[in-house]
Order: structure tokens, then sequence, then C-alpha cells
């Protein structure tokens, strides 16, 4: 395992160079991302094994998610919590060379168009996704999920955070959209998952209205708070929500069930689920580029964890669940952070496995899943 | 900040409140086919002259000819088979095997047989669903057979206790007759004879009107005889039967202050009933129907001398696994091995009669003892609707009672 710490920010996002397979970017924030300045950190890995900071760049409010633009080796995109997307020159110092104002609150994802690679897309706590193109400053295209209502399917806890009135009535806006993404098959399609539980497919040659997505309820009325494409099965999507779960879903069940008009309360099943794997929220899913039934999360519980997807053995259903084995399908856990784990990307370089991580501690790990 | 620091919190203290009703995953064990023969009379009823492995075979033979076609062209999808049963030696293990290799399941199917009494046949069920859940197969059969009218006379409980134990005070307790423990519960709580009378009155005519409205068609499967006639029909109801009716016959156990009669007690009978068993996740890829969904199983243990308030005991603990109360049952059924010991389970948990044994119980079907509980699943899945809940449950001699949740889909 190789560390970095980054004194005095917390990480929330991490993402290694898709062009060298030694560069990773950081998005953290101060005072763990409460408030405060961001920062991006460019680290580099020596042939020692060494973690290096190389560049970074202070920003005026946290950044909360980062990616490296598919086109141009030195430029990295940042979500901001102050509603921007900026890009920065990785060989320049102080100052993004665009800014992408256009959020009306805190950018909680960005990812890059790994296909044409020429858009990106960014969702935001203001209920929005956005497509963009890194050489226009306006977004190409505003992409609003339905449903928007929150589904009443769980007991809140309320526990007041101070006796500041504007503390204690806090709207629960839960048509936050924690993230959005591409789908690494299909150049048009976009996935997100929100607040309200759902998670919603997009169709960029449909035009945006609410007839043309299609959605199911993912995590049974709790938060869902990440979405990944499995890289090798174009159908098949993973999700991580508030109920601790991770669900794997199958897309053409979504497509069955709307063509069928059966969409009775959009509870299409999911094909497999990892229950009690994780004992508090799960922040991150993320299917390894080396292998389809391979996939990686991290969560509040300060862990991250690798896992086998049992339903499948890669061609075919095997009519499996993770709950029939008796380590639920895992593969590694790893326990090295000492505070919530925002972050974690799969390396795609050298012996498949290695994979970095960031967590609130202000620690990057590298890490290998399949090396005890 | 506040709003982000208040994001994070909900993140960590949002509880999720589980839904029994209408929560599905992929890991449920879920029920693809139940049904049973029609129970006939011990001794003097049309199975009176065939054994438990005729019962079993032939009533696989039917039961398998219902299983969807992707799974009756490969039996050997089927990982295990569990078989309750209580009167035979050895609950069965030998001939019951051999039945299920007469009935065209592959010798790789493997078998084995079960005895928790009369809880026998929900025990099998219970076994094979713990088996899916955790992934040790993925496709089971539980089954439930008993020839009262055969084995009945293999069961000799006063012998198999050692002197020794015969003086200890508790252990004799399991020596007590059925019949005894059941005025035992009647005196120590109170329940007097008109009610027994009124309680299996009433399980005769719910069952009477259930035949002559053909409710039990979709559950029972004809039972064909050796000499080629077919029984379709349960042998233990009579017609017209009345509290008054009840009322005339002598007490069966006690002879003067006795409550307990031939009329208010669960019937000898012969039967056999069948669950097929798996994983909702299997059950999509093979493209089976799905009944519903098994919940949870729990089994108790009750003072010996009143065993029939095992259902009083097990019901509360089965439901308090899966968050649920007594009101939010739909359906009971619960086994009547005596009227006094079923009304006393119900009056105690505050159970609506409307809602126990729609379709009569034990005292009008009759009681096979092994094969009750896998008898009462075929039947309540043909009487829940659509996400309705129902219980499954019975007391269990030398002091026990087992209960079971389901979920119709």
């Amino acid at each position: 395992m190789l560390g970095y710490h980054m004194k005095g920010f917390s990480g929330y996002g991490v993402q290694y160079s898709p062009f060298f397979d030694n560069k990773l970017a950081v998005a953290t924030g101060a005072n763990f991302g409460l408030v405060g300045n961001g920062k991006v950190y460019l680290l580099e890995i020596d042939s020692k094994g060494q973690i290096h900071e190389t560049n970074s760049f202070l920003t005026q409010d946290c950044l909360f998610d980062v990616a490296w633009n598919e086109l141009h080796e030195n430029q990295v995109l940042v979500a901001q919590g102050d509603g921007s997307l900026r890009l920065f020159d990785t060989t320049l110092k102080d100052y993004p060379i665009e800014i992408f104002n256009e959020h009306e609150r805190e950018v909680f994802s960005c990812s890059w168009n790994l296909i044409t690679k020429n858009t990106f897309t960014s969702s935001s706590w203001d209920g929005t996704v956005k497509i963009w193109s890194p050489l226009r400053k306006a977004s190409l295209l505003t992409l609003v999920p339905h449903p928007l209502k929150v589904m009443k399917n769980f007991d809140q806890v309320d526990i007041p955070i101070s006796n500041q009135k504007a503390h204690t009535a806090i709207s629960k806006n839960k048509n936050c959209i924690y993230q959005a993404q591409f789908s690494p098959h299909d150049p048009n399609l976009v996935i997100c998952c929100a607040g309200n539980s759902y998670t919603t497919l997009f169709d960029l040659r449909q035009p945006s209205t609410s007839n043309n997505q299609q959605n199911f309820f993912s995590h049974s009325g709790l938060e869902a708070l990440t979405c990944d494409f499995n890289k090798y099965r174009p159908n098949i999507v993973a999700t991580g929500g508030v109920d601790n779960t991770i669900r794997i879903w199958d897309l053409r069940m979504l497509s069955k069930q709307f063509q069928a008009g059966t969409q009775r309360d959009n509870s299409i099943m999911c094909v497999n689920e990892i229950k009690k794997g994780h004992e508090l929220a799960v922040r991150k899913v993320s299917w390894s580029p080396h292998s389809s039934t391979t996939l990686l999360s991290t969560s509040y519980d300060m862990t991250c964890c690798v896992w086998q997807d049992l339903s499948s053995n890669g061609k075919a259903p095997t009519g499996k669940t993770n709950s029939t084995d008796f380590r639920r399908g895992c593969i590694t856990r790893f326990n090295q952070h000492s505070e919530f784990v925002f972050g974690a990307d799969w390396s795609l370089w050298g012996q498949p496995g290695f994979i970095a991580s960031t967590a609130w501690d202000g620690n990057v790990f590298v890490w290998n899943a399949f090396r005890k | 900040m506040s709003q982000r620091l208040h994001d994070i919190k909900e993140h960590i203290t949002s509880k999720l409140s589980s839904n029994a009703r209408s929560d599905r995953s992929a890991d449920d064990v879920v029920i693809v086919s139940a049904y049973r023969s029609p129970i006939a009379k011990g001794f003097k009823g049309s199975y009176k002259d065939v054994n438990t492995d005729y019962l079993l075979t032939q009533f696989l033979l039917s039961f398998i000819d219902k299983f969807p076609g992707s799974l009756k062209d490969h039996l050997e999808l089927i990982e295990d088979i569990t078989c309750g049963n209580v009167l035979n030696v050895g609950a069965g293990a030998t001939e019951h095997r051999a039945a299920c290799l007469a009935a065209g399941i592959p010798y790789s199917t493997s078998f084995n047989a079960v005895n928790r009494q009369c809880s026998s046949g929900l025990t099998a069920v219970n076994d094979i669903a713990n088996k899916i859940q955790t992934g040790q197969i993925d496709i089971g059969l539980a089954l439930g057979v008993e020839s009262m009218s055969q084995n009945y006379k293999n069961l000799n409980p006063l012998g198999t206790i050692s002197d020794t134990l015969k003086n200890d005070r508790n252990a004799r307790k399991c020596l007590i007759p059925m019949g005894i423990t059941n005025e035992n519960v009647a005196a120590n709580f109170s329940i007097d004879r008109a009610n027994q009378d009124k309680f299996a009155a009433s399980s005769y005519n719910k069952a009477q009107h259930a035949i002559e409205a053909g409710l039990f068609n979709d559950e029972i499967l004809p039972m064909k005889l050796p000499d080629g006639t077919a029984v379709t029909k349960d042998e233990g109801p009579r017609p017209n039967v009345t509290p008054e009716s009840l009322g005339s016959l002598r007490p069966a156990f006690i002879k003067d202050k006795g409550t307990t009669t031939a009329g208010n007690s669960s019937q000898v009978s012969d039967g056999v009933a069948g669950v097929l068993l798996t994983r909702r996740s299997v059950a999509e890829n093979l493209n089976l129907p799905i009944l519903g969904r098994y919940l949870a199983f729990q089994a108790v243990g009750v003072p010996p001398e009143v065993m029939g308030v095992g259902p009083a005991y097990a019901i509360p603990k089965v439901l308090s696994k899966v968050n649920l109360s007594i009101a939010d049952i739909d359906i009971f059924e619960i086994n009547e091995a005596f009227a006094a010991q079923c009304l006393y389970c119900c009056n105690k948990l505050n159970i609506d009669l409307n809602k126990v044994n729609p379709k009569g119980g034990a005292i009008a079907l009759g009681h096979p003892l092994g094969c009750t509980g896998a008898r009462q699943v075929a039947t309540i899945f043909n009487e829940l609707k659509r996400d309705q809940i129902g219980v499954v449950s019975m007391c269990i001699g030398t002091g026990m009672g087992a209960a079971a949740v389901f979920v119709k889909e």
C-alpha cells in the first residue's frame, strides 16, 4: 500500500489519469468539505513507490469530484461547491483555463464521455444534470429527472445540529443528484441517481422530456448516492445508497417494463443485492475495468470493498445472489482509512487490481484488490 | 455549511423501515407450487390399504406433472428433498427416498426425512428454505406424508422412555397423551365444552361450504388408487354438523368430567402434500411462476403438559422477527389438533376468528400428522390474495409450537 496525506484537506474524489499510469488527480475540501476552500491535488507515483504532489490548485469552495479530460493529457475538471465546474491545465499555476458556471447549488459529480471524448456531464444539488462541451461556456443540455417527488418510506431520526433557527428549518430537498455518468457503451446514454431514491436513464437522442426517461426506485426510499455502468455488460448497472446496500440492475428489465406499459410502481427488481456488506451508507460504486463481475465500493463505514457479483459468471446469469455466499462475495475489505471514504478509482494500468482511494481523513491510498 | 452537514447526517442516520408486504428482493425464498392430496379417513378411508411410499409416489407423479416445463424436463435441478413424517420407522427415510426415485426424480437429488411431530411438514418447508437462503441449494422440495391407518401401530410413546426417565418429574410429562394435554388446556384456561363444540361445528361448516363451492379444487391433486379409481375430495368433512349434534358425544379421554370428544378433536387421517421452493433470482432465470414468498419460521418450546398452547408462543415470536403484528396478518392457518387448544391460542393472541382456517381445519379435514404443515401451506396460498400475509402454525406433541409467515404475490 502506498499513501499520501493532504494536510488540512479531506478527499472527495480521485481519478487515475487516462494517459499516464502514475498520475492521480484528487478533489478535496477543507473542514471536511463542509465550509471553506477546496483544493485539487495532482499526484505522481515515482519508481520507488513514493507519492509526490506535482501541482495543486486552491479553489474558493470545496471540491466534490474530479475527472480527467479524455482528449487532453494535461486537463482536469473539478466539481465545485459554489455550483461551478472548473477546468485546470496541470502545467499552469493558480487559475483555471475555463469556468462553467450554471448550476445553482453544489456540483456533486462530473464525468467525461468515454466514447466521443468531447463532452462531459455534471450533476448537482439543484436537481439537474448538465451536458457540456469543454469548448463552450454554456451547457449543451440540461436534464431534469422525473419524478421529483420524495418517497417517504423510511424513519427519519431527526437530531437537530444546533439550536439556531436557521439550522432547524432546513428543507428536505432530496432532489439532489449525487452522480451522473455517460455509458461506456453508448455515447448517448446518461444515468444519474438522486436523493429521492430514483435512478434515471436518459437517451440524449430524444427530447429531454419526462416521457423519454426510464427510471427505477433503487434504494427503498432512501437516497441513492452512486451509480456505475458495467464496463463489459452494457445493460448492467450498480447503485449504492443510504440503505447500506449495493444493488445490481439489468436495464433490459426496465425497457421490458416500459414497453409492456406496466409501470405500476416503478418497482423493477434488482438482479443482485449486496446486503449488510457495509455498515453505513455506500458512497461510491465502480465496476472493474478488467472484469465484468468485479466491483469496488466505498462507504461511510470507513472501508472500501471489492466484490464478486455472484449473479453472473460473465456470460450468463447464475441464479445466485451475494447473500448465498458466506462472505457475501467480498474479495477484499480495505480498512486503512480512518474516516468516511468518499472516492475510489480503479487503475487501468499494469496488473489488474490497483485502486486509489481517498477519504475524509485526508489520505490517498493506492492498494491492490487481489494482494493480501 | 449547515445544509451540507445535514445532508451527510441524513446519510448516516436514516433508517429503513422494512415493509414485509411489499419488499421484494432477488434473495427471497419463493414458493413455486404447493399442492396436496385429498385427505382420507384413517382406518376406514380410501387409503387404508396403501402405505406412505405409495401415497408419496402417486402424489409426486401428479405434482411433477404440474411443474412448469423448464423444471419438469430437468428434475435434476431439484437439489434436495426434505420429507416430514411422524409415524413411519425412522420417519420413512428409506421408503420415501425410494418413492422419490419411483416418481422419476433422479438419484442425484438428495433426500432427508424430518420428524418434528405435527410440525414435520412445516419443518420440511423451513429446512428447504434455509438451504436456499444460505446458497446451499437453489431449488428444493418440501414434502409431508402420513398414513395413520398403516403406521399408528408403530407409535408407542410409552415404550421408548427408560425407567429412570419415567421417574423424572419433567421427562415424564412427555408421555402425557395428547388428549389429556388438551384437557389440561381446557381446564387451566376455562374453555368450556359448549365453546369447543361451537368452534368444531364451525370448522365442519366451513369445510362443507368450501367443498360445495369448489374452493379446494386448486390445491388438491387427485390420488389414484391401485384399483384405478381416483380420490378427488376430502373424506373428513360431514354435512350439517351443529354444536348441538357434537354436544351429544361422550368425552373421549376423561370419562365424566372431560370436554374433549371425538367431535371437537382432529381426525385420524392419511394424506400427502408438497411445496416446491426456490430463490427468486432462480425463478426469474428459469421463468418459474411465483405463488408467494416465505418470510420466516420459528419453533418454540412450551410445557409438555399443555402442549396445545404452542401457537400462542410461536406466532408472536415469528412475527417479531419480521416486524409484524397480529393485526397485519390476513389469514391464519392454525392446526386444529383440538378445539380447546386452538381456541385458547386465538383468544390469547386476540386473533379474529374470521381470519382463522377459513376453509375449515383439522377437526373437519383431518390431521395426517407429518403431512399437516405442508398441507396448510398449500391451503393458505389458495386463500390469500396478492400482497396478503398469512401465518401457518400448529402445536407439537411433547410441548412445542411452530409458526411460519408467508406473503402471497
